[in-house]
């Protein structure tokens, strides 16, 4: 484990975010408040590109069903549905389930950004 | 009783061939195993929905890991994408017997040609999963629950035509989004999936804005099927359709 260059910090702006492919993997980058955070681009629930979603407060938005998970805890914040309900409750508890953001260390230095896989 | 000890020693040698191949690290010799025996060895430790088990090398698959494609998550997002159309035609049943009256009359027909076109669809892209070494769960409990798309029940207040409506169209575009996953994953590296996920997301999109066109009256260019479930797109997918 050790960590990569994935791109100049002035690429990544505040309150966006952009993938990168890192040895195959995809990572989405992104920055917060100032903080920058680094997790895998595929949303736990059913594997949508993390980076079509949204930022919103300290989330990430997934596009597909719009679950909510903080980019810095990677824990399941919320299950917003676009469907009669606020949240996805009347879906059976198993296609609720979902597990948490895989999170990578990200660092900057020198004008640069790297994370560790 | 020469037979016996024929068919014995035999089966010895399978057996020490099988070990010599699963375990090569443990015999100095083992760059001299058998390659037909190390074929049987893999498929020994296959896929155990699969009797003959796994080819040790799909190039067809070779070809896509060299492409970039991550096979593991595609087969991930087809096996989803497929549960929710098969999901999708259950419940679109259920909806379609509910299109009652004046009003449910007019689009129960409409209602029919995306229950069957949405069967086809899991019908075409189904084999492309099994091609992708990926299989349906065994269990159709756990095919439900894996499904890309929620259920689309049908509303408590169905006798209001809209609120089926609503339903319908929100299954559509979660379908949409579901296969356009598949699409960005698979355009330029994978031609075989990205054809039949393009070719489902045409009837998709259509069935999307035929629902549109429903609640909202935005115009939109359709007309009618020649037949019911005709699926323009991917009529002549896959080796499950019949029609």
């Amino acid at each position: 484990m050790s960590y990569r260059p994935v791109c100049k910090s002035d690429e990544i702006r505040e309150k966006s975010m952009k993938m990168f492919k890192v040895d195959h993997t995809e990572v989405l980058v992104g920055r917060l408040n100032g903080r920058l955070f680094a997790c895998n681009n595929s949303c736990p629930h059913r594997g949508a590109s993390l980076v079509k979603g949204e930022l919103k407060g300290d989330n990430v938005v997934c596009w597909m069903h719009g679950y909510e998970y903080n980019v810095f805890t990677g824990k399941l914040e919320n299950m917003k549905s676009w469907k009669k309900e606020n949240t996805w409750m009347e879906q059976s508890s198993e296609w609720r389930r979902s597990g948490d953001l895989t999170l990578y260390p990200i660092m900057e230095k020198e004008g640069n950004v790297y994370v560790c896989l | 009783m020469i037979y016996h000890s024929i068919a014995l020693f035999v089966l010895f040698r399978i057996i020490y061939a099988i070990n010599k191949n699963l375990n090569p690290e443990k015999n100095s010799t083992s760059k001299e195993a058998n390659p037909f025996m190390r074929y049987i060895a893999l498929a020994y430790m296959s896929n155990p929905q699969s009797p003959k088990g796994a080819v040790p090398n799909v190039v067809a698959l070779e070809v896509l890991r060299k492409n970039g494609i991550d096979i593991d998550k595609l087969i991930k997002l087809i096996t989803a994408g497929v549960g929710a159309e098969f999901t999708t035609y259950y419940y679109y049943t259920i909806l379609r017997m509910h299109c009652t009256g004046l009003e449910g009359e007019g689009i129960k027909e409409i209602v029919e040609d995306a229950r069957i076109e949405d069967r086809n669809h899991f019908e075409a892209m189904v084999p492309r999963l099994y091609e992708l070494g990926g299989a349906l769960p065994r269990d159709i409990r756990k095919f439900a629950d894996q499904a890309g798309c929620p259920d689309a029940y049908l509303p408590d207040n169905w006798e209001d035509i809209n609120s089926i409506l609503k339903v319908l169209l929100e299954a559509e575009q979660c379908a949409i989004r579901s296969w356009g996953e598949v699409c960005d994953m698979t355009t330029g590296k994978d031609p075989r999936t990205y054809d039949i996920a393009q070719r489902i997301m045409q009837e998709e999109v259509e069935h999307e804005a035929w629902f549109i066109e429903l609640l909202s009256k935005r115009p939109s260019g359709h007309f009618r099927r020649k037949f019911v479930g005709q699926s323009p797109h991917t009529g002549d997918q896959g080796s499950l359709i019949h029609l």
